[in-house]
């Protein structure tokens, strides 16, 4: 080891920081998990009580049952229209790529906070376009903003907008690694655009749409901006993401040891999603670095 | 700088030199420590900024050397997290040395050794001041903050719309006036014509509830010993059930507040009156402009028997307990300068009305007697904006006793008012479940220290 004190000496630099920033933190919201504690007063050991109390909390489950809702029509939506973004943006023949290019990836970069004012008003009951399109159209205006049921569909679609293009640009470039002899090949075979979609291009991007498919399960289930923005996560707790409820409990009613119990559970469900995603994926043909 | 800004400092070291005598209670030859005085504050802190720069160009042999920054934060959590993680490390030099806050924070903060006890600075003060101006600041037997305003809860109407329909103001005077004045609306305007709002989120519970027809039907959500009472407090009930009335009977706009879908419905003629705060001038003047003429503003309708108006809201600010407190004594003279020498504060308040900011209204008597506090405004048709702020300071009801558990509870009871806001519940399932939830989550709230 002494003879390699040099080389520790250079990476040095990053476990400080890890320990610091990464590892004290982690340890750190473990013990308060077992404590009250407001951030001021002293703090009070209370056991395994704030995770008892998650179980019997209902805007904390509600706020999972609608995690688990975004994650599901999220993953689904963003993945699908990204891919097919993707495959039109590849087409050979398609002219003006560049300029398609920047005007799909333009949400990306736009900022949530801006957007989300704006769909506040694109869903607005009274004067949103929205509403204002179903009426062209002989429908019933709906509360998208201020109704338990609805209020989730402008969160989903301000997130699918927002993710959609960093996903496409991710496809983009796997589709750009295929080799095209396959295809050219595939076409000797009189194979069509369909058969060469599902035979050969969703085939050889697996590892990339797991990889996709395990960022998005992972932002999904970080979802904050878009509901605290637009709906606030109401009304009630009908759109309340549960990182958000984590930031409520954490920092707006300072109960630290309950959010830190919200932060760990949502830890383990990652982990668990993650690990069945892995299993999954490799049980179904062992798909991973299969590309060719 | 501009014209305008130029003038306004040129009259701010004119008002210096005259004013010398009003602070005199003030030491003479004081002179803070070199340095930067920070403060964080939220709401529209430009404005304090400006006092402080103000208080500043008038007195340059007390400041030599110090800067002062006024630290703009989203709000009262802000506020109270960036206290929170300086004190709790420990870092002294990173706290603020004065903070804006609410009294829930302030409990909090007070109990923790966060802030100054300045029980005995203000303590001479008190009969100068308007009724219940330290009532928020208050925890314990003594006080933690110096109040910096105490602002009414005010009813705003549209006396065009009135006018159209043929209805006099004055049967807004009580809640069944309102009330009825509501359904004549509706039924004359097709119902395209709502009585007031309501917001989605948790807005209505703090402008409705909270401030307004909770404490004006004497409701708590505890009692002294800190049980839950809210699903069975008589005040309560009858707030609560009284805006059911108003919300089923469909007298209530639904949009947020502050964003422009309410401008618009304003504009169009859609929204009568606005209950309740004073916060609604800057509302109205700064998005709705070309309605001047059109509002007014009245004391709110009261419920028969109880002939309380709304709890007026306090702004406070505390004085961090640094060691050594470097700026404690500065921050109580800009404080002093603000609530006793008339002529700065005439000034400063012409300038914030130009730059369409709050009014404010002193907290001293004898300033409000002046006939400056009473001057006409042309966006209310000629009516004292500024007088019915100070008028508006009769007859309040007290704010519900805060505890340290109240932003918990604010967002469970919002939570189910909301529910029935959006039709997915009863009042009586809200209420209900208002109860059940505050007794599982927070069981009980500390009882209360100063009965």
């Amino acid at each position: 080891m002494w003879a390699m004190r040099h080389a520790y000496a250079f990476i040095a630099p990053f476990y400080l920081l890890f320990l610091v920033f990464g590892a004290f933190p982690l340890v750190w919201s473990l013990y308060l998990t077992f404590q009250e504690w407001d951030g001021l007063r002293p703090m009070k050991h209370v056991g395994l009580r704030n995770f008892a109390m998650l179980l019997r909390d209902q805007r904390f489950l509600d706020a999972l049952g609608n995690t688990a809702i975004y994650w599901t029509v999220d993953v689904a939506f963003i993945i699908c229209l990204a891919l097919l973004m993707a495959v039109l943006l590849h087409t050979p023949r398609l002219s003006g790529r560049r300029f398609y290019r920047l005007v799909l990836f333009l949400p990306n970069v736009t900022a949530t906070v801006a957007v989300g004012l704006v769909f506040i008003m694109l869903f607005d009951f009274n004067s949103g376009l929205v509403n204002a399109l179903l009426g062209s159209l002989g429908l019933p205006r709906l509360g998208w903003l201020n109704s338990t049921g609805l209020s989730k569909v402008p969160v989903m679609v301000l997130a699918i907008w927002r993710a959609t293009p960093w996903y496409m640009l991710i496809l983009l470039s796997g589709l750009q690694a295929i080799n095209p002899e396959l295809y050219q090949a595939a076409t000797v075979d009189g194979a069509g655009p369909v058969q060469k979609l599902f035979r050969i291009t969703i085939p050889s991007l697996a590892t990339v749409l797991f990889f996709c498919f395990l960022t998005e399960t992972i932002d999904s289930f970080r979802l904050f901006t878009e509901p605290y923005i637009t709906t606030g996560g109401g009304p009630g707790s009908s759109s309340l993401s549960i990182v958000q409820y984590l930031y409520e409990s954490g920092f707006t009613v300072f109960k630290l040891g309950y959010a830190s119990a919200i932060g760990y559970v949502l830890t383990v469900i990652l982990m668990v999603i993650s690990a069945a995603q892995v299993i999954f994926l490799r049980r179904g043909g062992g798909a991973m670095g299969s590309a060719p | 700088m501009t014209g305008r800004s130029a003038r306004f400092v040129i009259l701010a070291a004119l008002i210096g030199a005259l004013s010398v005598t009003s602070v005199g209670a003030q030491t003479k030859g004081f002179k803070a420590p070199p340095g930067k005085m920070v403060i964080w504050a939220f709401g529209q802190p430009k404005f304090l900024q400006l006092q402080i720069d103000d208080y500043f160009q008038r007195n340059p042999s007390e400041v030599q050397g110090v800067t002062a920054e006024v630290v703009a934060t989203k709000g009262e959590e802000e506020v109270r997290q960036k206290t929170m993680l300086a004190y709790a490390s420990q870092t002294w030099d990173d706290m603020a040395d004065v903070i804006s806050t609410f009294p829930v924070s302030m409990q909090a903060m007070a109990e923790a050794g966060v802030l100054m006890d300045v029980t005995s600075y203000l303590a001479p003060f008190k009969d100068k001041f308007v009724a219940g101006a330290y009532d928020q600041a208050f925890y314990k037997g003594r006080l933690w903050a110096l109040p910096r305003s105490l602002r009414p809860q005010l009813l705003f109407y549209n006396k065009q719309i009135l006018d159209k329909y043929g209805i006099d103001p004055k049967q807004m005077t009580t809640f069944e006036g309102y009330l009825e004045v509501g359904r004549r609306l509706k039924a004359a305007g097709n119902g395209q014509v709502f009585l007031s709002y309501e917001d989605p989120g948790s807005r209505t519970w703090r402008y409705w509830g909270r401030r307004g027809l909770m404490p004006q039907a004497g409701a708590r959500i505890w009692d002294d010993d800190g049980n839950v009472v809210i699903d069975k407090d008589p005040g309560a009930l009858k707030a609560l059930h009284y805006f059911e009335t108003l919300h089923k009977e469909g007298l209530l706009f639904n949009s947020v507040i502050l964003q422009p879908p309410l401008y618009q419905a304003t504009r169009e003629g859609r929204i009568a009156t606005f209950y309740i705060g004073a916060f609604y001038d800057e509302f109205l003047k700064a998005n709705d402009k070309d309605m001047a003429g059109a509002w007014r503003v009245m004391a709110p309708p009261v419920f028969s028997g109880v002939n309380l108006g709304g709890a007026p809201v306090v702004d406070i600010v505390g004085i961090t307990a640094k060691p050594n407190a470097p700026y404690a004594e500065l921050y109580k003279r800009i404080w002093y300068d603000y609530n006793f020498n008339s002529p700065a504060r005439q000034a400063y308040t012409l300038e914030v009305l130009r730059q369409n900011g709050p009014v404010q209204n002193p907290l001293s008597k004898a300033m409000l007697e002046e006939a400056f506090w009473k001057e006409p405004d042309p966006y209310y048709g000629g009516q004292s904006f500024k007088q019915m702020e100070g008028l508006g300071l009769r007859n309040v009801s007290k704010n519900m006793r805060v505890t340290t558990a109240d932003a918990e509870a604010d967002t469970i009871i919002s939570a189910e008012l909301e529910k029935f806001i959006a039709n997915a519940q009863t009042m009586d399932q809200a209420i209900a479940n208002m109860g059940a939830v505050l007794r599982e989550k927070i069981g009980t709230a500390p009882a209360n220290p100063d009965r």
